[in-house]
């Protein structure tokens, strides 16, 4: 028993350094082999589609690199235009979102007057509603009022985020109210008080909430599929999906187009990593 | 406390209503009316019609458009492809976050390198990791090389959905990862650290003292995927599509399907119906054993 003890005390042991090394070590393999498609897709990228088409050996894989699946890509498809468009939509959608969410936010947060509760609760209901129900009746709303092939039209169902909303309340309600009566005091109008105190406070909200939303957004697909019909329109995805469709199901072309269709959003998924995580951390702590 | 007394403080001086929060608040009222509140009840009032290829209503029918789903024999299959998957994503996401998040307990030094690998397909969308997959399942691909195996992984009735679940899985870990990471580290570790003393076992202190601590983590997570999978489209469409006898028709396949493919508006719109009754009551089962199931500390 006291033996027993004792082990496990060790087991503490803060300055076993090999043993923590050998911990990072197996959670570095464990992080690496769970990454491993991905690379694996990144890799198998610049071998031609003959090769795919068989079992590759290691050295064939190796002496046999090539660009020309790239190359095809974007000759073929018009990638870039298809980037652009998805950098487009997202923009819009970001911008237009942060911005009725701090509206709303800042009307929930700072203000009482009749209907308060019949509005909040109309956004909580609204919430119940998810989009996959509600998209074919979209579509068919979208096509009568003309938004197909626009940007606003492929937009338009990202700008109000319940989510959103109450993240940014939530955020707002820590902002002491005696700060507000000061300023009212100093003669700065409700307006002007959310434009030039409230909002420039709330950068690290909208960065969360921003990330989280670009992430999403470009990677949208069923949406922008069904409002971009015209190919000058299409997003990443909708290209992307196009690739996978044709005929001959060439694995070069495919994984080219996967890997040229992943840049963007990895690296903004990597740079703004804090943020993200830290929005995800704050509705975890809810529950 | 502050809040009540703000606002109590405010009330007396201001007695007129401004209009300011009505402005600000517009918009988004506006935006909900026409692109939730209106498709919602125009999904419903479709569905008592026969549609035209442009979705518009023609000749009235009552129930029968409910009656022939309910009647048509795939219906069974695609609700039992639908809570198949939702049990597979419930089950196979709560796992691999459990132990990954069990991994990531200590913050050291390197940590955030194996946590963002962990994270990382949170990033990548649907179709692109499709893609990837239909390579990797396919004759010639990895899987089969690796393993020696020569087996149509995708067109296979007993293995598709096993396929596009661990996608699926795959690209849904990583927010699962994070919650369960926030409720593994609300232990203290003076706790843990007395459980070490009275020798439970790495075992018996995950059962005992991490999962009873994140279980409101836990729930949340279980049914977050539930819902989530009850909605994942593109993974199966770029994977699968309805599958070898229809075994990965999932609900919200089939729904796209009948909009996009068919042009049967108003078979898609009992579909979203269906949908909508189904998350709606999950929802419902969340809220009531979230009272019974989770003790919030």
């Amino acid at each position: 028993m006291m033996k027993r003890k004792a082990e496990h005390i060790n087991d503490l042991g803060l300055n076993n350094k090999s043993r923590q090394r050998r911990a990072f070590i197996i959670r570095l393999i464990i992080g690496i082999l769970f990454i491993s498609p991905l690379v694996l897709g990144f890799i198998f990228s610049f071998v031609s589609n003959r090769q795919l088409n068989m079992l590759p050996t290691f050295e064939k894989v190796i002496n046999n690199l090539t660009f020309d699946n790239y190359r095809w890509v974007f000759k073929t498809i018009p990638i870039l235009t298809y980037i652009k468009n998805s950098l487009i939509m997202c923009a819009i959608s970001i911008s237009v979102q942060l911005i009725l969410s701090s509206f709303s936010a800042y009307a929930f947060a700072f203000f009482d007057f009749p209907f308060k509760n019949l509005v909040f609760n109309m956004i909580v209901a609204a919430m119940m509603i998810p989009g996959a129900v509600t998209t074919v009746a979209n579509y068919l709303l979208v096509q009568e009022i003309g938004l197909m092939n626009t940007y606003l039209g492929m937009s338009v169902l990202f700008f109000v985020s319940g989510t959103s909303i109450f993240m940014m309340r939530q955020y707002y309600l820590t902002i002491p109210k005696e700060l507000k009566e000061s300023s009212v005091i100093d003669g700065c109008s409700d307006m002007l008080f959310l434009l030039k105190i409230v909002m420039p406070m709330s950068v690290p909200v909208y960065a969360a909430l921003a990330i989280r939303q670009f992430i999403s957004v470009y990677n949208a697909f069923i949406w922008p599929l069904l409002v971009a019909t015209n190919q000058k329109m299409h997003t990443v995805q909708i290209g992307m999906a196009m690739i996978v469709d044709s005929e001959q199901m060439n694995f070069g072309y495919i994984l080219a187009g996967a890997i040229s269709s992943i840049v963007v959003p990895l690296f903004a998924f990597l740079f703004g990593q804090k943020y993200l995580i830290s929005g995800i951390a704050k509705g975890a702590i809810k529950g | 406390m502050d809040v009540q007394t703000a606002l109590a403080s405010q009330k007396p001086k201001h007695k007129k209503v401004k209009p300011l929060p009505y402005f600000l608040l517009a918009p988004v009222v506006i935006l909900l009316l026409v692109f939730t509140f209106y498709p919602f009840f125009r999904n419903i009032y479709l569905t008592f019609f026969v549609t035209n290829s442009l979705g518009e209503p023609g000749a009235y029918v009552g129930f029968r458009n409910y009656v022939r789903v309910f009647t048509d024999p795939s219906f069974a299959k695609i609700m039992k492809a639908t809570f198949r998957f939702a049990i597979l994503i419930g089950v196979g996401t709560l796992s691999l976050a459990m132990f990954f998040a069990y991994l990531c307990i200590q913050k050291t030094k390197g940590s955030i390198i194996y946590q963002t690998m962990f994270t990382l397909p949170m990033a990548l969308a649907s179709v692109p990791i499709g893609a990837i997959a239909r390579y990797l399942f396919s004759k010639y691909g990895l899987i089969n090389a690796l393993s020696g195996l020569d087996i149509a992984w995708l067109s296979t009735k007993e293995t598709a959905i096993y396929c596009v679940a661990l996608v699926t899985v795959w690209s849904n870990v990583g927010t699962s990862f994070l919650f369960l990471l926030v409720g593994f580290r609300n232990v203290s570790e003076e706790l843990v650290e007395s459980s070490m003393i009275d020798g439970a076992s790495k075992f018996q202190r995950f059962f005992k003292i991490y999962l009873p601590i994140a279980s409101p983590q836990v729930f949340f997570v279980v049914f977050l995927n539930i819902l989530n999978s009850f909605q994942a489209y593109a993974i199966i469409r770029v994977l699968v599509g309805s599958g070898p006898s229809q075994t990965t028709n999932v609900l919200i396949y089939a729904l796209y399907t009948n909009a996009l493919v068919n042009s049967r508006f108003e078979t898609a719109c009992v579909y979203s119906l269906i949908l909508f009754a189904l998350i709606f009551t999950v929802t419902r089962i969340q809220l009531l054993l979230e009272k019974k199931v989770v003790h919030y500390q």
